[in-house]
């Protein structure tokens, strides 16, 4: 059992390695077996989550692999209950990945599918590295899939520009966690998070190294000063890439903070809660109306994003249990939301070949199905009670009222300015007239594209109907990880 | 003192060096023989007497592996033989055999007929080893010289070339000159303390603090100073860099490939030597030479790369940016820097090593023309996805993008240089490693998103630079996975 975890991590990579010697011609094979591969690694996570013991707070599945031990590095994996659903939600998007991209993904598919099995196992290594120097390698290496995933089978000339900026936001931000994470290893001489946690920073070396850490994560987050790469990236990223973007890396920065910057840094995030605050409630608030006036299918739902993500952050900072559960419940239910959206999105790209929401009206005329799935997931971003959103929004909110009323006055603004945005943007794509002028072929969705999203719908529903089997194991651990900060602040 | 058995060991120690120069004298004249002779009707001995020098290459590989001696000094102190040139030797040898390696095939297409190309290579490469085992301001300066000349000749060996023979001259005289600097610096040295040995400068200065007079101080600053500068300019950092994108562009391309890793490593190598034994107790002198050079370097390498459109010159930039890293880790004067700087150049010689094999194998085989421009690499992608993956992979790893090699060894710069409290050359570090992911960047770019009118086409491969590219870029991806090999033969040494 103790090497479950690992053998998770790599059957993504090596079966990408065997795809490397599939020869180019035979397409077929390579889908198959690139699903095959990424489906079997979803049904080994489940396994974690079965074998996964509630009632400790400790790190499970734990491995070490000596790296570079005279430098007291290892490869030292495990999970706790914050990390044990990013790894499920890993797994389970991007089979679906490799499944949207099954036909309209021409050419260079079996670099695709290499691509994104690779990029599984990276980020698979993410969100279960115990030493900090290995979670910064592999928080980078995502630049690499990721960079040539947008360029290559993105849609438009822009795309370029739009890796540019990806690859080059994410880096810039990043170096300086390097900085800090050398700094950290001169004064405790290791990296080992387990022993991290119990280190003690001074108060002016923690607010140098939260800021640092800060500079990443606030990129991957997005928040708001930084945000620009996410809208250009999602816009021009193939469909699969955008599911990706939104449904994992985006939870990367977040996950950092839950996972570095807090416990960490106890007292250097209480001294930057208000800083946190506000770029959260202006991303909140400022994402939403930009949302108003987007003409861009894709970059809608990727501002949405960024609203949801200030949530998060929100929810983070508040410091509490309720705060920190609703945000890595909204994590992961946006995962779930953001993804399904831009696999509708996808779906309406596939057949027409544009994303300007004028083009469009009127489709439950004629995609009655698709209008279903597409009504689902829009109540998924409003956060209407019943979907997983809601349960997020709403701990998140409890959490920030109790140590902030008028930050959590202005957060529940979202919430009505999530309505008008969600609504208006359905409103504007299936009600109303068909306009045939522009697109005159319609065909609903196939039943590949029903059983990508199905899961989906599953899972949104039964997330918002009895949210306890997901939040159940994360008790645990983040009534420690708080009871870590009151204990040193 | 025995007399009869004075030098009974020290020839052994330099069986190698031996071995090797007596060698490609054996080539020269086999070579001289048959291409002049009237009965073969003077066939070009080009490639025989490459594969051959290759295996000499190989032979002295063999005696290096097996000398029986860790360390020791001989020849009166003017040579030593420790784990530090012993690790450096090995990676010039593996450096200049690979380069020849991958220019076998080019000889051929340009129709390259002089055969004393790789006698020049086999000699520089055999004052290289002594330079890299040179203790002795005499050893160091002779060595270096007889390396130089043979870099001066390689440089303008394409004699009906305006570039080639242009960029003979111009390396020639700043080589020159920067030879004079350094003799100049080692004079002053000299005649303060009338000493030539690296060793017996470390006895002398060991605790200088203030038990020398203030001008005698300043004189000695004076002479270090001046061997600084000429070491720098020699290893092309960044004040006096001048001559070497002109130098490494008008090169034909095998002698840039040989250019970029084999001296460097050498220079830095006697450099290392140099500064931290001999003037260790001068740290304060010198090392703030260093970080204004590295500076320098890390700016001036950053942004000269961005506005070229050559892909030489384009890696000469990238080259550059690389010493100043190279010299933040020499700076910083500590275990770790050397470490990191060993390290390093391990790394830095395989990335480069593998570029200049894909930019050699770029060549159309219908017009006979080689890559000249970062534009001709358009499509790429799609003419030979797999060189161009290589090439991504590798400039990815010269950019420092984890997990590939490059990362590896950046990461260990910067701590070298963190743990010696160099935090403002780290950032500034950091920020031109950004800077320098543009141009990276931007061949990749050019690789896979770019079209153009004229794809390259027809590219022959051989096997010789085939297999070089495999295992260059198997070492990039994979190094991640078990650096602990390299991190402890550095260490060791």
């Amino acid at each position: 059992m103790q090497s479950l975890l690992s053998i998770i991590l790599l059957f993504p990579a090596l079966g990408g390695l065997v795809l490397l010697c599939v020869p180019n011609s035979q397409t077929r094979l390579i889908r198959i077996l690139g699903l095959t591969i990424s489906f079997i690694t979803f049904v080994l996570s489940l396994l974690l989550w079965v074998f996964f013991d509630h009632s400790t707070a400790k790190f499970q599945f734990v491995n070490a692999v000596d790296w570079l031990p005279f430098l007291n590095m290892h490869f030292y994996i495990g999970i706790d209950g914050i990390s044990l659903f990013f790894i499920l939600l890993t797994t389970f998007l991007v089979p679906f990945c490799l499944l949207v991209g099954w036909d309209s993904v021409q050419k260079n598919v079996k670099e695709y599918f290499i691509a994104f099995l690779f990029l599984e196992s990276f980020m698979l290594a993410v969100f279960c590295m115990l030493d900090l120097l290995l979670f910064y390698v592999f928080f980078e290496s995502v630049l690499l899939p990721m960079f040539l995933i947008i360029g290559v089978w993105g849609s438009r000339e822009r795309k370029i520009r739009a890796a540019y900026q990806f690859f080059l936001y994410t880096l810039i931000g990043s170096l300086f966690m390097l900085l800090a994470i050398l700094l950290i290893y001169f004064q405790t001489g290791t990296t080992d998070l387990q022993v991290l946690f119990v280190s003690e920073f001074s108060l002016q070396r923690q607010l140098l190294l939260w800021f640092a850490f800060f500079a990443s994560f606030a990129v991957k987050v997005p928040m708001i000063p930084v945000h620009i790469w996410l809208p250009e990236a999602h816009v021009e990223a193939p469909t699969s890439g955008s599911v990706i973007l939104a449904g994992v890396l985006l939870k990367l920065g977040t996950y950092g903070f839950v996972r570095y910057s807090i416990p960490l840094f106890p007292e250097a995030s209480v001294y930057f809660t208000p800083l946190i605050y506000t770029l959260s409630i202006i991303g909140v608030i400022y994402a939403s109306l930009t949302t108003l006036r987007q003409i861009d299918l894709k970059k809608i739902i990727a501002y949405s994003s960024v609203a949801h993500m200030g949530f998060v952050t929100l929810g983070l900072f508040s410091l509490n249990i309720q705060g920190i559960e609703g945000a890595l419940f909204l994590m992961l239910s946006h995962g779930f939301v953001a993804s399904a959206l831009f696999l509708c999105i996808g779906v309406l790209y596939d057949r027409t070949h544009t994303r300007l929401v004028k083009y469009y009206g009127g489709l439950v005329h004629v995609m009655p199905l698709f209008s279903v799935f597409f009504l689902i997931f829009t109540m998924g971003n409003l956060s209407l009670p019943g979907t997983s959103s809601f349960v997020g929004e709403f701990l998140i909110l409890v959490g920030v009222f109790q140590t902030n009323p008028f930050v959590a006055t202005f957060a529940a603004t979202g919430m009505i300015l999530g309505g008008a945005y969600s609504i208006w943007l359905y409103n504007r794509v299936v009600f109303g007239n068909l306009k045939p002028f522009f697109i005159d072929t319609f065909m609903d969705v196939n039943r590949r594209e029903f059983f990508i999203f199905l899961p989906f719908v599953f899972c949104v529903l039964w997330m918002g109907f009895y949210p306890e089997v997901f939040l159940e194991p994360m008790h645990t651990s983040v009534a420690n990880l708080v009871q870590h900060g009151q204990w040193r602040g | 003192m025995n007399f009869p058995h004075l030098f009974e060991n020290d020839f052994y120690a330099i069986l190698p060096e031996l071995y090797l120069t007596l060698s490609t004298l054996v080539l020269l004249l086999f070579g001289v023989f048959y291409s002049t002779s009237k009965k073969h009707q003077s066939p070009s001995m080009m490639q025989t007497v490459a594969w051959l020098g290759l295996f000499c290459l190989f032979c002295t590989f063999c005696l290096l592996q097996n000398l029986p001696f860790s360390s020791m000094t001989f020849f009166y102190a003017t040579l030593i033989m420790d784990p530090l040139s012993f690790f450096f030797k090995t990676l010039v040898l593996l450096g200049s055999g690979f380069s020849l390696f991958i220019s076998l095939q080019y000889f051929q297409a340009e129709d390259f007929k002089d055969f004393e190309y790789t006698l020049l290579l086999l000699f520089s490469t055999c004052s290289m080893l002594l330079l890299i085992s040179a203790s002795d301001f005499i050893s160091m300066y002779l060595a270096i010289e007889m390396q130089s000349l043979c870099l001066y000749v390689l440089a303008a060996s394409k004699r009906n070339s305006e570039f080639s023979t242009e960029a003979g001259l111009k390396y020639f005289l700043l080589g020159a000159f920067s030879s004079g600097i350094l003799l100049f610096g080692c004079s002053i040295l000299y005649g303060l303390t009338g000493l030539t040995g690296f060793q017996s400068f470390s006895k002398l200065f060991s605790g200088v603090g203030g038990s020398l007079a203030m001008e005698t101080q300043s004189f000695l600053s004076v002479g270090v100073l001046f061997i600084a500068v000429g070491f720098l300019f020699k290893l092309t950092a960044a004040p006096f860099h001048f001559w070497a994108p002109d130098v490494y562009e008008g090169a034909p391309t095998s002698v840039t490939a040989f250019f970029s890793i084999a001296p460097k490593l050498a220079i830095m190598a006697v450099f290392l030597r140099l500064f931290l034994v001999g003037f260790y107790d001068f740290l304060f002198s010198w090392q703030s030479i260093l970080i204004v050079s590295s500076l320098l370097s890390l700016f001036i390498g950053s942004f000269g790369a961005v506005s070229q459109t050559r892909v030489k010159r384009l890696l000469v930039y990238s080259s550059i940016g690389h010493m100043g890293y190279l010299l933040m880790g020499v700076a910083s004067g500590t275990v770790e820097g050397v470490q990191s700087v060993l390290l390093y150049l391990c790394i830095y010689s395989v990335m480069t090593l593998n570029i200049f094999a894909i930019v050699l194998s770029l060549r159309d085989e219908q017009t006979g023309q080689n890559v000249k421009y970062i534009e001709d690499m358009s499509m790429l992608s799609k003419s030979h996805p797999l060189l161009a993956f290589s090439l991504t992979l590798t400039m990815f790893s010269m950019a420092g993008i984890p997990p590939l090699a490059g990362f590896c060894s950046k990461f260990y710069l910067f701590f070298a240089a963190l743990s010696s409290s160099l935090y403002f050359l780290a950032v500034f570090g950091i920020l031109s490693s950004m800077l320098s992911c543009f141009y990276y960047l931007r061949v990749i770019k050019t690789m896979y998103f770019d079209q153009s009118k004229q794809p390259f086409q027809n590219v022959k491969m051989d096997h010789e630079k085939s297999w070089v590219i495999t295992l260059t870029t198997l070492f990039v991806v994979f190094f991640f996975l078990y650096p602990n090999v390299a991190f402890l033969w550095t260490q060791k040494v």
